[in-house]
């Protein structure tokens, strides 16, 4: 019961960009694309998981007074030696994903689970949360990808959507283009919301 | 009486050898990974390499490295202003006899930070191929770069004069490519890459 709460909540209620507002910078770097969103989700759920249940396990030892640089340690170690491995032994995947990990360690989405959930809750139970959050970032990132595609590429995950007769908006895909989308479907979430109390 | 802040050492202490144990374990994880993985990385890394040479020059059937400081001496030789931007050569063989060079050049005038590729020239002065390794360009626009429709263009031309990049239809036989719609400074960055891999291999055929 509560793991099922704790592993739905990040993906709609509490989403962590479009609610929470966590890790708006890898968000805005590398939505261009469909697939570039899906990756960086993807990586970021990896170890967003590892992350919370490393900290979750360790939170008995870990004393409060320090526990932000442990955690910035705990954290770092863990996206570099995940990004060591999948080098070394999943070339393929590392070179689709391989360029969004040492983003990640920047991502504060990781280092505000740790702190918000991980912390003070079960292994299970930040296992959960970290699921959770992490679908819930790379369905909001799928999302922000698609609509930069769309408009910026006549494209959806490489696939030409339209004739060679359409004219990409090309701002779109550039940095101009990640914030009004952003903003715009904020805004809309907000107004839906709203409209619903 | 005002309260007086009274440091506890003790404490201090405490949380400071808790935190470096913390930090003393992280680090022989790291080590650990590092020891393990590092020989696998640089078999992967050589490995592509490899196949991106043969990709480029595929008359050749094996590659001998020019040495660094010879390659650098070139650099200086054909006015280079920036050693980072030439950063390998290879002479392709087959049956013990030269068939062409592979030059992996590194063009820092990308439109975000230098774009790393392989350039192969046959001996009779031809473009074979080229090939992009590494590079940071706008996704949509200069990531095109890596495609065929754009980098295909160098194959076949003159390694003997400049390659120019225009921006409309280039009449056939020139030795002109056109560049990516929306990204002409990393159509340059690149042309200017195959530009200095044909200078070595100009600067190598005229010294012998």
């Amino acid at each position: 019961m509560n793991f099922v709460k704790n592993l739905t909540r990040g993906i709609i209620r509490e989403n962590p960009i479009f609610v929470l507002l966590l890790g708006m910078c890898p968000t805005l770097a590398v939505t261009t694309s469909a697939v570039n969103g899906m990756g960086m989700g993807l990586a970021t759920t990896a170890v967003l998981i590892g992350s919370n249940v490393v900290i979750s396990a360790m939170r008995k030892i870990i004393p409060d007074n320090i526990r932000i640089p442990a955690f910035v340690v705990i954290i770092a170690s863990f996206v570099t030696i995940i990004g060591m491995l999948m080098k070394a032994y999943l070339p393929t995947l590392d070179a689709a994903l391989g360029i969004f990990i040492p983003l990640i360690v920047v991502n504060c989405i990781i280092l505000a689970r740790a702190e918000a959930f991980a912390f003070s809750n079960s292994v299970v139970d930040s296992f959960a949360d970290g699921l959770g959050m992490g679908l819930g970032f790379t369905l909001a990132l799928i999302l922000l990808g698609s609509i930069r595609e769309i408009l910026g590429a006549g494209s959806l995950f490489g696939f030409t959507l339209f004739g060679p007769a359409y004219e990409p908006v090309l701002l779109m895909i550039l940095p101009p283009g990640a914030f009004l989308t952003l903003g715009l479907m904020i805004g809309f979430i907000n107004w839906k919301s709203k409209k619903k109390a | 009486m005002a309260n007086k802040v009274q440091i506890d050492w003790k404490e201090v202490i405490r949380l400071g050898l808790i935190l470096l144990a913390i930090s003393a374990v992280a680090a022989c994880l790291l080590a650990l990974t590092n020891y393990v993985t590092a020989g696998t990385i640089e078999q992967l890394n050589s490995d592509i390499n490899t196949a991106a040479r043969q990709e480029v020059l595929s008359k050749a059937t094996d590659f001998e490295q020019v040495p660094g400081d010879k390659l650098a001496f070139i650099g200086t030789e054909i006015g280079l202003e920036n050693p980072e931007e030439l950063v390998e050569a290879y002479v392709g063989t087959s049956g013990g006899n030269t068939v062409g060079y592979t030059v992996k050049t590194a063009p820092s005038n990308g439109y975000s930070g230098p774009i790393e590729m392989l350039t192969g020239i046959s001996t009779d002065g031809v473009v074979q191929a080229i090939a992009i390794l590494k590079q940071n360009e706008t996704p949509g626009l200069g990531v095109k770069a890596t495609l065929p429709e754009f980098k295909d263009q160098f194959n076949g031309k003159s390694a003997l004069e400049e390659v120019k990049v225009v921006k409309s239809k280039p009449a056939a036989d020139s030795n002109e490519i056109q560049a990516i719609t929306g990204a002409t400074i990393t159509s340059k960055a690149v042309a200017d890459g195959v530009n200095l891999a044909n200078q070595v291999y100009q600067y190598q055929t005229q010294s012998k």
